[in-house]
């Protein structure tokens, strides 16, 4: 079990992270959400023992790894945002490097190998420069390279930014096929999707702060009150979001590119107000979709702000 | 663990062109372009009279022994026109006179030696002198012993002194082989004065200056213009490995490899040490490959392999400690304005110091001095003194500083390394 108690990091006067208390049990699945600059790389950076804790400590099976990190060490994989790979070296010869030094060696590293290049989709391109590969390819390499040694906890930190569909929708199914295995992982991003997708239990990280966590049934019961209506229309007007801030006071009003959304309190019935409006403001609506709540409506909920804001 | 971090870095650097590019083709552009350019001015210089200092102090003397040896020769019971005859044929057969009068003196050995008599209270003053290449001082009563011992055997060969400086041994050479052929003629003489052939007959066979010759050859090489830049080019490029480890030990901690690194259980100090002996490394293959080229393109022939050998595997030495400290700076602050100003400005004082460019000595003794504490400084002077033919031993003044140097870089990689990690 890798336990978080009260972590706090400061760099110089400024502090990153407040009283982070998290609990990852074998075999579990965990997101951690957030926005970019929330505190989270920091907070893994701390759970994989990479960075100290300014307090508090990480405890890896009851034992503090602040003063001693090889036993987490040893069975942890960790995927860094950046492409942690040497981008001259061949794909085989980056999962030899990473492999020999977590002491592997001879025909074990050599079936590691062609079974990481295998369950990343690599193989057929093993003996090419990774400065030749695609974003995508590249990502795939870089979670490649934290499995070769079986680590039995799994870090992922943002491992789909930047890269395209296809490689992201590849990713996650491999990801997603880890946790199937039993894979204890701990996965960081901002795309509430993929936390969604792939984990049991969710921390909702904000400004260096868990302001909530709990499976994706609990969080969402935060926002039960609510329901969203996503209402499309020709020339949306600022005199007609204005008017439904006025007429709905209990109402969150926001607008996502063309998209405008409107959080209501469950008991109220505004549709005939919004339609109403929307004649008395000559706006025509296209569609009205009454919206189950999501994470990100979750995050909304906590922090008045979108979760990519 | 330990080779694959150093074979990953290898693969590193000859993955990238840059570097390939300022270790090898680079110094070897130079080294053509300045051996080609600057061999009829090398050249010239070259041709530069080695002439010795010797100093003659000579405590025996003829007007003051003649005494002794006449009453010498009575007590043998020879007197009257046989003892006049005896000593004018012991004075004009004196070997300290032959030495000094048609050895010394004479043109052809003159241009080689300079020769200066001075007075016994003299000698302290005389060994201080660092200009003085040698001292030969002949002592009281050695005409007397000689006669004895070469016509009456009534006395052991005497002895004299011979000083020689260690500031140059070349000059120190000359001045050995000339009184060494002299001592062998008056041993010579000994025997055959018996039998009636005069000494100065031996002494002044020719031998003196074929023997002068033969150490010059021997002894004092001429350095081209092709050995000098080739040795001047190579000290100066390899200081350019460090600034590329450093470079890529950096990049490791931007990409967070370093991070997989450290996680994997990899300690600092072994990454530390992987830097150090890649650069040690890539220094050693980087000095034969630039030694090679010189053999078998230029034709240098390269003489001294046992001190050459010692002196490329010291400063290879010193070019991993280079390279640790260079990382342990660079990872300390997270940045590479440390490999920078080194590549940029430390190399090319280092170099114009050292004489990689020009010998420093014929604008200033002082700069000299100074160029040769620097490491490439010192190695390139051990080079040269090795090319010269000297031995071995005179080359330890020269890189006693080198591994100063060394000893500074590992001491201070170890200190201010960042054992606990590094984030960029």
């Amino acid at each position: 079990m890798l336990q978080a108690v009260d972590l706090h990091k400061k760099f110089k006067t400024k502090e990153v992270v407040r009283q982070v208390n998290m609990q990852l049990e074998a075999g579990e699945s965990v997101g951690l959400l957030g926005p970019n600059g929330a505190g989270k790389s920091t907070t893994i950076s701390m759970l994989s023992s990479l960075v100290m804790p300014t307090s508090g400590e990480v405890l890896w099976n009851n034992v503090s790894i602040n003063k001693n990190p090889e036993a987490l060490r040893k069975t942890l994989g960790v995927v860094p945002q950046e492409i942690a790979l040497y981008p001259e070296l061949s794909a085989k010869e980056n999962l030899h490097f990473f492999g020999r030094i977590y002491g592997l060696k001879g025909q074990l590293l050599a079936k590691r190998t062609e079974e990481t290049l295998q369950k990343i989709g690599l193989s057929d391109r093993k003996n090419d420069i990774v400065k030749t590969f695609s974003g995508g390819m590249k990502r795939r390499l870089n979670i490649g390279a934290a499995l070769l040694h079986k680590p039995s906890i799994l870090i992922m930190d943002e491992p789909t930014v930047g890269i395209d569909p296809q490689s992201r929708a590849y990713i996650l199914d491999t990801v997603k096929q880890l946790v199937e295995e039993g894979m204890t992982l701990l996965y960081t991003s901002h795309y509430m999707e993929e936390v969604e997708l792939l984990c049991d239990k969710i921390y909702i990280m904000d400004q260096g702060e868990i302001i909530a966590y709990g499976t994706k049934e609990q969080l969402k019961l935060l926002v039960s009150d609510n329901q969203t209506i996503e209402l499309k229309a020709h020339l949306l007007n600022p005199q007609f979001e204005e008017a439904l801030k006025k007429q709905l006071p209990a109402a969150n009003v926001r607008k996502e590119d063309e998209v405008l959304l409107i959080s209501v309190p469950k008991n109220e019935e505004p549709l005939a107000t919004i339609f109403a409006i929307a004649a008395e403001n000559t706006v025509t609506i296209t569609s009205a979709i009454v919206k189950i709540p999501s994470l990100e409506d979750v995050f909304l909920h906590l922090t008045g702000r979108a979760l990519r804001d | 663990m330990l080779l694959s971090l150093i074979g990953k870095q290898m693969k590193m650097l000859l993955r990238n062109k840059q570097p390939l590019i300022i270790l090898l083709v680079m110094p070897v552009v130079l080294i053509t372009i300045l051996s080609t350019a600057l061999a009829s001015v090398m050249n010239s210089d070259e041709q530069t009279a080695i002439q010795a200092r010797l100093v003659l102090i000579d405590e025996s003397n003829w007007e003051q022994e003649e005494a002794s040896i006449v009453k010498f020769l009575e007590e043998q019971k020879v007197r009257g026109p046989a003892l006049e005859a005896l000593i004018q044929t012991f004075e004009s057969n004196d070997p300290i006179r032959i030495l000094e009068g048609s050895i010394l003196n004479s043109e052809d050995i003159n241009k080689y030696i300079a020769l200066e008599k001075r007075q016994p209270a003299e000698l302290d003053n005389i060994r201080k002198d660092k200009e003085i290449d040698g001292i030969l001082v002949i002592p009281t009563n050695f005409r007397l012993n000689y006669i004895k011992s070469a016509y009456f055997d009534e006395h052991e060969t005497p002895d004299m002194d011979l000083l020689l400086s260690q500031e140059n041994g070349i000059r120190a050479s000359i001045i050995q082989s000339v009184l060494h052929e002299w001592q062998t003629g008056f041993t010579k003489s000994l025997a055959l004065t018996k039998v009636g052939i005069s000494p100065d007959e031996i002494m002044q066979n020719g031998q003196t200056i074929e023997r002068i010759e033969q150490v010059l050859q021997e002894r004092e090489r001429k350095i081209p213009a092709s050995i000098y830049y080739t040795i001047g080019m190579l000290v100066m490029f390899a200081l350019y490995i460090p600034t590329f480890l450093s470079g890529f030990a950096l990049q490791e901690v931007q990409w967070k490899v370093y991070n997989r690194i450290i996680l994997a259980g990899v300690s600092a100090t072994l990454y530390a040490f992987s830097i150090f002996i890649t650069g040690m490394i890539v220094a050693l293959m980087q000095q034969v490959i630039i030694l090679l080229f010189g053999k078998f393109v230029l034709g240098i022939d390269w003489i001294g392999l046992e001190g050459m050998t010692v002196i490329v595997l010291s400063y290879s030495l010193f070019v991993g400690g280079l390279s640790a400290l260079l990382t342990t700076l660079q990872l300390r602050t997270k940045s590479d304005g440390v490999a920078n100003i080194f590549s940029g400005l430390v190399v090319s004082i280092f170099a114009f110091l050292g004489g990689s460019f020009f010998n420093i000595g014929d604008v200033s003794s002082l700069l000299a001095t100074i160029g040769n504490f620097t490491p490439n400084g010192a190695t390139m002077t051990a080079i040269l003194t090795i090319q010269k033919g000297q031995q071995l031993g005179g080359i330890w003044s020269y890189m006693f500083p080198l591994y100063g140097w060394f000893v500074l870089c590992i001491f201070l990689s170890i200190v201010l390394f960042p054992k606990r990690g590094v984030t960029s």
